[in-house]
Order: structure tokens, then C-alpha cells, then sequence
């Protein structure tokens, strides 16, 4: 389980400090996938950067699994599955080795990794690319390797920044169905993403962020019975103020 | 300590596949400076071999005064010319190494025995040219009159010795090895310059390239402490680095071993035990160097303002020699202290052959690991911060 209590983060840019998060407090819950919906530049990004103590909060405070992310950010992270924004891989290293080095890097056996890669190489369709040097590989080749690196470590806790960003319809479905079979074995799941159909499709939960606030938050239900509409879209819309940067 | 180690063997490897990398690292970088020392060292040897056996043509003006001298000269492989117009000026811009006069009264004097003059033209501003002839006639002339003398003496029924009170014997302590000294002057800066930035390709691409590949914020997620992530890529660093550097002074000790130096009289064999110590001498700067250029990496936003740093970088290990070729100083014990200083004048040392104290060893390498220490410390401090990451 992971908890945002109150989180804030404000960045110096130029003359001006942005309030790039702004008090955000949300729950992702085990056996259930959560989305963080927000258009562009909406504190997403920095929110889960907060959350994976990439970033330390101004105020607030992050639970993983009731661990405090300021007291104990290595158990934290050992804790949590983390794909990010960021998720190059090292070109000269095959699919295989890029993955172990994250499971040497969790601190894991050699036998135990091997395990793990050759299952989540089943799970995700890499077993063609596996052992293959990564340069050259495609935008979805790629996406798949960052993925088995983030969960070499069987996180109960996994965080996905963007998941299916630049992924062709193909590669996001299978994804999807991935997703699904993490919440199928009770892990909690949460990711971010601009694109409302995608989070309507899959999320148990939704946290709606705008402008670095959460401005809506709860099942889909919640979410239309809130604004009023049956229209789920028109709910977002309602619940941002604006529709901008919400449509893929 | 565990994640140390898999971030050492990780960027290592990752480096070893960088196939134009180890080219540079491992094949054109360790040959191209022996390959350019030896070079120009042994065509001056023999250049200047070649001036002290060849016939030096000499002018001459005034050489009907002394024909008996210009006899002896030319028997002793010179060769007697014509003198130009306006000596002075032939001199000075190079078209004669140097001019002998012959005064107006040299026969005079000669036959009243008293000191005959004669005069050398010559300009000292450029003794690597012309150095070795000047010295040749010199030589030559003292010869001549030295042998003059002693025959007037005899003539006159004097023991030439009564003449000579003294007798000077010269006996030049240079061992072989340290004649070498073009060499000598180079190369403890190409070996401290490869020891300090020989590794910075790695360092770039295991730190600023990370950044610019997106790989560093997945990395930084993991449980493995930045200070674990960062001391592994600076211990890469430094494996490779002294890697190269074991390759190139094998690179050294093979193209010096193909010298012919038996036609140059020089001895420049680097055996095993001057290998290790150059080494071991080279050892703190290599570290001092992976740190550095690791921390300087770290937190240069790209690839290329990261090697923006090399030409400041390049002028470091200059400084001493540089220094030293300007006022030439004793070694003091101090300056074994000093970085690059110390390791410039204890790489003489054991080029030189010379024996090195275990004090003078201890003051070296302590103060060297102490600063690569300090300075790795600050390096992990700063990994820490968190604009670091959050580059995008």
C-alpha cells in the first residue's frame, strides 16, 4: 500500500517559485490498480518522484507498506517497482543482463534472478529480444525491458510513470493485460497518465490532479456521481475545469 | 559494499564493449606515445651522431696566414671554403654554423712566437643547432694548440709537463639510462597525464552519459545507496584508466626495446622492476583523476560540457614540469607531498635508476591517496543532492 499524506514541492524557476505539488494525499490500495489522471505539467510526475524518494517532500510525508519514506527510503525503494519518466536502458548490455543488473543492484541471488527474468520474460513476450543487445531495439522492446527491471525484485509495490507513452496499440495492450495480472496477485499498482480513456478502462481508483492539487478522487462512480454526469469524460472535464491536454 | 561491486563490474563491462573506446584506451593511446617519444628521440641521437662524424665545411678568411693549420683541419675531417662576403650576416641567418678569422698578423706572430689570434663567428642563440660543431672546432683548435705547444717546448729542451701544472681528468657519472633525456623531459608528464584524465571517456559516459541516456532515475531508485552507485563508477573508472596504463608502458618498454641503441649509445630499457614502480608512483594520481573526473561528470548536464573540463584538466599535470624546465630545482622532501610534482620527480627518479627511501615513497603515496580520498569524499556528498537526478 502506498500512502500520500499532504505533499508539497515547489521548484525555484527563475524569479518565480512554482508549486509544482501542492498538498496532495491520495491511497493506493492492494489488489487494486490506481490512476493518477492529470493533463500535462499537472505535478504527476513529481508527485511519484516523491513517492520513489527520488525528491524529498517540503511537507508531508510518504507510507510504503507503512514504512516512512524520509525515515527509511532504502526499504522503501527495495519495497517498490519503479518505472519511470526516465527509463533508458543500457544500449551496450543484452535485454537479459540490463534486468539482472537491477536484481544484483535488489541485492538478489544469481539463481533467484534467472528465475525471476525468465518469468517475467513469459509474462511480457521478451523471450526473442532477451538476448539481444539492446541498441536498436524498439520503443516497445525497450518499455518491456525497463518493466522486467522494475519488478526483477518482486515488488509488492509497483509505480508506473506514463506507462504507455509512445507504445503502439499492440504493445499498450498487452500491457494492460500485464497490469491486470499484477492486481490479479494483490499487488498494489499505481500509474500515472494523461490519457482519460486508459485510466477509465483500468483503474479500480482514481486520483484526479490539477495544477499540483487533487481535485477529485474515487472509483469511477465516485468520480460522476461527484460532478453530476453519467458521462465519464464530461466528469474530468468537469472535475479539471478545462479539457486541455486530456485527449490522446 | 555489495552494490559497490555490481556498479564496478556493470560500468566495466559496459566500457569494454565500447569497442572505439578500447581502441582509443588500449591500442592507439598506448602506442602513440612511445611510438612519437621513441621516434623523435632516436633520429636526434642520430642527427647528431651523423654532425660529429660528418665533414663540417668551414670558411675561412685569411687562410693563406696559416696554411700549415688549415693542413692539420682538413686532415681531421674539415673541409676548407671559400669565405661569404659579409661573415657576420652569413652567420646570422644560417647559412654558416660558424666562421673562423684568421688575423691580418697571425704569420707575424706565429714566426715570432707570440700568441697568433684567431677569431670564432658563431651565434650562441641557437645551440641546438649549431652546439655541436662550434664545440667540434673548439676541440679541434685547443688540440692544435696544445700539440704546437708541446713541440716548442721540447725544442727548447723543457719538459712539457713544467707547463702544465694541473691535469684535469673529467669522469661523468650519467648512467646510460639517464642520458636519455629528451625522453626524460616528457615522459613523466605523458604518463601522469594518462593516469589522470586516461579514464575520462568512462567517466563521462558512466555519469553525465547515464544522465543524458535517461538510465540514471531508474538507477537511483533502486535500494542501492548513491554513495555505493557513485564510488563503483569511480573504481571503474580507475581499472580502466590503469589498464591503459599497464598497456602503455608495456607499449613503451617494446618500441624502446626495438631501438637500436647500440648505434646511438643510449640505453633505454624499461625492465620489470622500473615498470612497477612507475606504477605504483602513477597509482594515487589515477585515483585522484577517477574521482575527479567522476564528480566534474556527475554534474555537467551533457557529454559535452563534461568534456569542456578536459583541456583545464590537460594543463594540470603540466604545471610541475612546466615549472621545473624553468628553474630546474633539487628535490626537496616536500614536493614529494605535492600532487604531480611528487610523482613527476619520483618518475625521474626511477627513470634515472636512481634509489628511492621508503620515506620519500611513503610522503608520495600517502599524501596522493589522502587527496584522491578527500576529494571522493566530497564527490559522494554532492551525489546525494537532488537536482542530480531530476534532470528533465
Amino acid at each position: 500500500m502506498i500512502e500520500a499524506d499532504n505533499l508539497s514541492k515547489s521548484f525555484q524557476a527563475g524569479r518565480t517559485r512554482v508549486h509544482a505539488v501542492d498538498g496532495v494525499s491520495f491511497r493506493a490500495l492492494d489488489g487494486e490498480i490506481t490512476g493518477l489522471l492529470g493533463p500535462n505539467g499537472a505535478g504527476k510526475t513529481t508527485t511519484l518522484r516523491m513517492l520513489y524518494t527520488l525528491m524529498a517532500p517540503q511537507s508531508g510525508r510518504v507510507l510504503v507498506d507503512g514504512v516512512d519514506a524520509a525515515a527509511d527510503p532504502a526499504r522503501v525503494r527495495a519495497n517498490l517497482g519503479v518505472l519511470p519518466d526516465a527509463r533508458g536502458i543500457y544500449k551496450r548490455l543484452t535485454a537479459r543482463e540490463n534486468v539482472a543488473y537491477f536484481g544484483r543492484l535488489h541485492g538478489l541471488d544469481p539463481a533467484l534472478i534467472e528465475a525471476r527474468i525468465t518469468g517475467l520474460a513469459t509474462a511480457l513476450d521478451m523471450n526473442d529480444f532477451l538476448e539481444r543487445r539492446t541498441e536498436g531495439f524498439s520503443q516497445g522492446q525497450r518499455t518491456k525491458t525497463a518493466i522486467a527491471r522494475a519488478l526483477v525484485h518482486d515488488p509488492r509495490n509497483v509505480i508506473l510513470d506514463e506507462p504507455t507513452n509512445g507504445l503502439d496499440v499492440m504493445t499498450t495492450r498487452s500491457l494492460r493485460r500485464f497490469l491486470l495480472g499484477l492486481r490479479a496477485e494483490g499487488r498494489c499498482v499505481l500509474f500515472s497518465s494523461h490519457i482519460m480513456q486508459e485510466v477509465a478502462q483500468l483503474c479500480d481508483r482514481i486520483v484526479v490532479i490539477a495544477r499540483g492539487r487533487v481535485v477529485a478522487s474515487g472509483t469511477p462512480d465516485d468520480i460522476r456521481a461527484m460532478a453530476g454526469t453519467s458521462n465519464l469524460e464530461d466528469a474530468f472535464v468537469k472535475v479539471i475545469g478545462t479539457d486541455e491536454g486530456l485527449f490522446a | 559494499m555489495n552494490a559497490l561491486w555490481t556498479v564496478f563490474r556493470k560500468e566495466l563491462l559496459d566500457a569494454m564493449r565500447d569497442r572505439r573506446m578500447v581502441m582509443m584506451a588500449m591500442v592507439i593511446g598506448p602506442l602513440a606515445g612511445p611510438l612519437i617519444l621513441a621516434g623523435v628521440s632516436f633520429f636526434g641521437a642520430m642527427k647528431q651522431k651523423e654532425k660529429i662524424e660528418s665533414v663540417l665545411e668551414l670558411p675561412v678568411i685569411g687562410a693563406q696566414q696559416a696554411p700549415n693549420l688549415m693542413a692539420w683541419l682538413e686532415s681531421h675531417s674539415l673541409k676548407i671554403v671559400a669565405p661569404p662576403s659579409d661573415p657576420d650576416a652569413a652567420v646570422r641567418n644560417q647559412q654558416h654554423e660558424v666562421i673562423l678569422r684568421v688575423t691580418d698578423s697571425f704569420a707575424a706572430d706565429w714566426r715570432a712566437g707570440r700568441p697568433a689570434q684567431l677569431e670564432l663567428i658563431y651565434d650562441s642563440s641557437r645551440p641546438l643547432q649549431t652546439g655541436t660543431s662550434i664545440a667540434r672546432l673548439r676541440n679541434l683548435l685547443e688540440a692544435y694548440d696544445q700539440e704546437l705547444g708541446t713541440l716548442r717546448l721540447v725544442a727548447r729542451g723543457i719538459h712539457p709537463a713544467v707547463a702544465r701544472p694541473l691535469l684535469v681528468g673529467a669522469r661523468d657519472v650519467a648512467t646510460p639510462q639517464s642520458k636519455f633525456d629528451f625522453a626524460q623531459q616528457l615522459l613523466p608528464y605523458l604518463l601522469l597525464l594518462l593516469g589522470f584524465i586516461g579514464g575520462m571517456q568512462v567517466a563521462i559516459d558512466a555519469t553525465a552519459g547515464e544522465r543524458e541516456r535517461h538510465s540514471l532515475e531508474p538507477l537511483l531508485a533502486t535500494p542501492a545507496s548513491r554513495s555505493a552507485i557513485i564510488s563503483g563508477k569511480i573504481l571503474a573508472t580507475a581499472v580502466f584508466t590503469l589498464l591503459s596504463l599497464v598497456v602503455t608502458l608495456l607499449a613503451f618498454r617494446l618500441v624502446f626495446g626495438l631501438l637500436p641503441t647500440d648505434k646511438i649509445d643510449m640505453s633505454i630499457d624499461l625492465p620489470w622492476g622500473t615498470l612497477a614502480q612507475l606504477l605504483l608512483v602513477i597509482l594515487p594520481i589515477v585515483l585522484l583523476g577517477a574521482t575527479l573526473l567522476t564528480a566534474l561528470a556527475a554534474f555537467a548536464k551533457s557529454h559535452r560540457e563534461a568534456q569542456g573540463y578536459l583541456p583545464l584538466l590537460t594543463f594540470l599535470p603540466m604545471i610541475p614540469t612546466l615549472l621545473l624546465m624553468v628553474s630546474p630545482v633539487k628535490t626537496q622532501l616536500w614536493m614529494l607531498a605535492v600532487p604531480f610534482l611528487g610523482q613527476n620527480q619520483l618518475i625521474l627518479k626511477v627513470l634515472r635508476g636512481e634509489s628511492i627511501s621508503l620515506v620519500e615513497w611513503l610522503l608520495n603515496l600517502l599524501s596522493g591517496l589522502l587527496i584522491a580520498g578527500i576529494l571522493w569524499l566530497v564527490a559522494t556528498r554532492l551525489y546525494h543532492r537532488e537536482q542530480l537526478a531530476a534532470s528533465s
